[in-house]
């Protein structure tokens, strides 16, 4: 059985594939990371949860155009799956839920930063 | 990663091909390349390297990976068996794992010193922060035999000129050496002029003083602080004023030391000092004096003038500092550039086909040449240690693969019973390397224990104290020791690991006794190799040993008994052989320019007067007129010497004088008067003296022509007999009457026949050396035999009991069990006997005065070797042969 639950970061990631459309492969996804976080990350982390988040069926994948900054080298291209979209949505929905149960947010005197 | 800094580092590259799954690789770079590129914009090429490598390595990834047939779990699983495996086996076969364990940590222990002296070189002018673009200078000309450390002295400022790719240029020139004097203190003080370049080019810093003026003003000098505390003790020394006389002490290859009279060149100013114990150089130096100060000593003809002087490159050591990026081909071409225009119209003999070149600074440590700044193992040496090292280390990595070879009819089940159950070829390769390197290491621990003894005594050797050996440990040099050992047991594993792997199971797990326990002609070959080694190298160090004895025992044809030589140190001759001779104990006193036999000759070019015959060349000794008969030399004709300043135009010849100057006896020559070459001087031959040995024995076999001759003025040594009684007293009250003569400089002595020893002291070290490798070599070679009968009579214990049974005797039993060894010996020695005697002669016959080498010396080793031999194999025969056939029997 696979697992398909939905990690914090993995959770970013898969947000930033969707939002770089036509342009999210490895690279540039690390990159939006680091620039919207202000976190470093490794290529080679985001890539490893591309791999995994294409494993449990939230992305898919092909090989896209090469371009002379990358030495002619084509570029893998990941995009959402409709159970990658639904989980997001899930994961959003779930989260919306707990926060208005959450009685300081309706009065908004919310104390967290 | 050097020229191109804008494409991504190669070798990154190279490295995730090879470690990535193939489907990935091109995404992957071309992600890599991208952010390299982006990174490329905002940070340095450096950086954006590094984060390249960052990136690459962050792919170490397990999703990433190549997948290999078995996974690493299994991998760890099985390496866990091996080394449990490994571990028992040692501990099973105690006699074998020590025997391995054993030759193989003596053999290390030797290759490490090795490393150890190797490391010590390559700490030496580490220090520098330019190092890899500084240079030294070499000179040579057309016959000369190695290059010189030394240049032109007008080089350095000439290359500085002319050549954009010289960054900064700089000279030393030696020439300082005399006393310092502070205040009634007064401190022996050797050095170089130099520049201020000096400290631009190196990066030797001040503890006081300014490096950029220290060395700018005439009469300024930088000084060690070993002599300012000599000088100054606690005082600051900068700014102080010394007086310096200079006395020509020889500087700096440090030889013992001739001084001539002092001679004052003035006062000078301390401006700086360097610690020098700081420092681990090539450059070793007392002071180094401005060279500014030079003109103002050429006026005087204090020092040669040599500022303009290109046919003289043998005093200058001149130092280049490239510009950055500039390569040492571009120097060389300037070099040769400069030397084709320099030199087309100047015609000397010592210029001919004169040729410069560059010798990075890293390599000078290790790449000896004439005229050099300290005295150190050539690399010849370390090749000749390396080689004798290699060799003992061959002989215990062959112990350990013929052990492993003969045990194999133990360990064939084994290999059956994992190659049915799965193993392939590769892993049982693999085990049995990883058997190996086990051993190896282990070996290396104790391998560590030996050199914690061997390290001493090689500090110990007399040739130390030239060379200055330290021997630090550092991390470095244990991964190297680790690395060492690891490739060791690869080599010493690999043919058993090959051999062993290739059993086929069916066969060794049907009938055991039917595989081949190894060839005998292989393990035969490898033991008779390592007997001949042994052989050679026995024969070897006893015939350098009858050779030191030789040269010890040696009849120079003079008496050196109780005689010490007394430096004058620039004192006047007549009245110091007065005082001292005066002194109770002393027998006699004469005076000589040099101390013959000791290394130092001076020649002298002869013809009869008035005829245009060839020059003849000789030596010279300038002796006083009581030589001859102090040092019990016989005079065979015609009379000694006259005082000093009857004339000093008569001269004593020895015999081969007279036969090469053309007389039939040595009565025709006196009277007769011949011609100098150089200084066009008259001399008249009023006797003749039996021949001596006047040169060192290991250079000059047949005595050449002598001259002697009472020039006082050149007289640098008293010779002093003394009486054999108590000669420590004699030697202390000459000590002090001289500090009455001579308050200043210290009564400097040696005794006569220590400086004739002392010349043949290397060839002891030699001895040592070659005799410890000798009983290293037979050692493990006698520890593989030893194995290997062990071996035997454990396999042959039934067989032996049966025999015994059926009534055979104890010698018998013992020859069935040691005929096979006894062959190997008596084969090595009719390979390794021929083979030593033929070797040695080779270079026995370069030695002059070498001691006689037959068949004596070659039959003693042969002795030496066959004895260990056998009392090897004997005991182990015997043993097994005395034992009860029963137990044997019983055993199943």
């Amino acid at each position: 059985m696979k697992e398909t639950r939905l990690g914090e970061f993995e959770e970013v990631i898969l947000l930033l594939a969707g939002i770089l459309g036509e342009e999210a492969y490895a690279f540039k996804i690390a990159d939006e990371f680091e620039s919207q976080t202000g976190r470093a990350v490794s290529i080679g982390a985001v890539h490893s949860t591309l791999e995994r988040l294409e494993g449990k069926g939230f992305l898919k994948s092909e090989m896209g155009k090469s371009t002379a900054e990358r030495g002619g080298r084509r570029k893998r291209i990941f995009t959402l799956t409709a159970f990658g979209k639904k989980v997001l949505k899930e994961s959003r929905d779930f989260k919306m839920s707990l926060w208005q149960q959450y009685p300081a947010f309706a009065t908004d005197k919310l104390n967290i930063a | 990663m050097n020229s191109r800094p804008n494409t991504s580092p190669p070798f990154a590259q190279r490295v995730l091909l090879y470690i990535l799954r193939a489907d990935l690789a091109e995404e992957v770079l071309g992600d890599l390349e991208e952010k390299f590129q982006e990174t490329l914009k905002t940070k340095s090429p450096f950086r954006a390297k590094l984060n390249y490598w960052y990136q690459a390595l962050h792919y170490l990834r397990p999703f990433a990976m190549r997948k290999t047939k078995i996974s690493s779990y299994i991998y760890s699983a099985l390496f866990q068996n091996y080394v449990k495996v490994g571990f028992r086996n040692i501990l099973k076969y105690k006699v074998f794992s020590f025997i391995n364990l054993f030759g193989l940590a003596v053999a290390m222990s030797v290759c490490m010193l090795i490393i150890l002296m190797l490391a010590d070189q390559h700490r030496y002018d580490q220090f520098h922060d330019k190092k890899d673009r500084v240079y030294r200078i070499l000179s040579d000309y057309d016959n000369s035999r190695q290059s010189y450390a030394t240049s032109p002295f007008p080089l350095a400022s000439a290359l500085k000129e002319n050549y954009p790719i010289m960054q900064e240029t700089t000279h030393l020139t030696p020439g300082v050496g005399g006393d310092a004097i502070y205040q009634q203190k007064l401190v022996d003080m050797r050095g170089y002029f130099a520049a201020p370049s000096f400290f631009r080019v190196f990066s030797f810093t001040l503890e006081k003083g300014d490096a950029k003026t220290a060395l700018m003003s005439p009469n300024s000098m930088v000084i060690s602080s070993a002599l300012a505390y000599d000088l100054f003790n606690d005082e600051d020394p900068i700014g102080k004023t010394i007086d310096f006389a200079d006395r020509k002490l020889p500087f700096p290859l440090d030889y013992d030391g001739i001084g001539s009279s002092p001679f004052s060149w003035g006062s000078f100013t301390i401006t700086g000092v360097i610690d020098q114990n700081k420092y681990k150089s090539h450059l070793k130096f007392d002071v180094l004096v401005s060279a500014s100060s030079m003109p103002a000593l050429y006026v005087d003809h204090k020092i040669p003038d040599q500022s303009n002087d290109w046919e003289q490159f043998f005093r200058t050591y001149t130092y280049v500092l490239l510009e950055d990026g500039k390569h040492i081909d571009e120097l060389n071409a300037s070099l040769k550039d400069f030397t084709d225009r320099t030199y087309a119209d100047i015609k000397s003999e010592q210029t001919k086909n004169f040729k410069l070149s560059a010798q990075p600074l890293s390599d000078i440590q290790l790449g000896l040449m004439g005229n050099d700044t300290n005295s150190r193992l050539p690399r010849i040496g370390y090749y000749f240690l390396g080689f004798l090292a290699a060799i003992i280390m061959l002989s215990a990595s062959l112990n350990y693969t013929n052990l492993s070879i003969a045990r194999a009819l133990t360990r064939a089940k084994e290999i059956g019973v994992r190659k049915v159950t799965g193993a392939n070829k590769k892993s049982l390769v693999f085990q049995f390397l990883s058997e190996s390197i086990i051993v190896s290491l282990l070996a290396l621990v104790l391998a560590f224990g030996f050199l914690l003894l061997i390290a001493p005594a090689f500090k110990g050797l007399w040739v130390n104290q030239y060379l200055n050996f330290e021997l630090p440990q550092s991390i470095s040099v244990y991964v190297i020791f680790i690395g060492f050992a690891v490739l060791i047991g690869v080599i010493a594993g690999a043919y058993p690991a090959l051999h062993l792997s290739g059993y086929q199971p069916v066969k060794v797990l049907k009938n055991m006794s039917g595989s081949n326990p190894g060839r005998m002609g292989i393990r035969k070959f490898l033991s008779v190799s390592q007997f001949v080694m042994s052989l050679f190298f026995i024969v070897t160090s006893i015939l350098v040993f009858n050779q030191f004895r030789h040269f010890m025992k040696f009849d120079y044809g003079f008496s050196s008994k109780n005689m010490i030589n007394v430096e004058l140190q620039g004192a006047d001759y007549l009245k110091v052989s007065n005082e001292l001779g005066s002194v109770s104990g002393v027998m006699d006193v004469s005076a000589s320019d040099i101390i013959p036999a000791t290394g130092t000759n001076n020649g002298i070019d002869l013809r009869e007067t008035g005829t245009d015959a060839e020059f003849t060349h000789g030596n010279i000794l300038l002796t006083d007129q009581n030589f001859v008969n102090n040092l019990d030399i016989k005079i065979i004709a015609g009379s000694p010497l006259s005082t000093a300043g009857e004339s000093d135009r008569f001269i004593l010849l020895n015999e081969t004088a007279v036969k090469e100057l053309g007389y039939q006896s040595s009565k025709d020559v006196i009277g007769q008067t011949f011609d100098t070459k150089w200084g066009n001087e008259t001399l008249e031959v009023v006797g003749v003296v039996k021949d001596f040995h006047y040169r060192l024995l290991l250079n000059s076999g047949v005595i050449q022509p002598l001259v002697l001759r009472n020039k006082p003025e050149h007289f640098n040594f008293l010779n002093i007999r003394i009486t054999s009684a108590e000669p420590m007293a004699t030697i202390a009250r000459l000590e002090a009457k001289w500090k009455r003569i001579d308050p200043i400089h210290p009564f400097q002595y040696k005794f006569y026949d220590d400086e004739l020893s002392s010349t043949h002291q290397a060839i002891f070290d030699l001895v040592a050396i070659l005799g410890f490798i000798a009983f290293l070599a037979i050692v493990i070679a006698c520890l593989g035999l030893l194995g290997m009968a062990t071996y035997t009579a454990e396999r042959k214990t039934k067989e032996v009991g049966i025999r015994k049974v059926l009534g055979a005797g104890g010698f018998s039993i013992a020859y069935m069990l040691s005929k096979e060894f006894i062959n190997v010996l008596i084969i090595s020695v009719l390979i390794g006997a021929p083979l030593s005697y033929v070797v040695n002669n080779l270079w026995l016959q370069m030695l002059a005065n070498r001691v006689e080498f037959g068949f004596g010396t070659v039959l003693l080793g042969t002795f030496v070797l066959l004895l260990l031999g056998f009392i090897t194999i004997g005991s182990l025969a015997i043993r097994a042969s005395k034992s009860n056939p029963v137990d044997a029997l019983k055993m199943e």
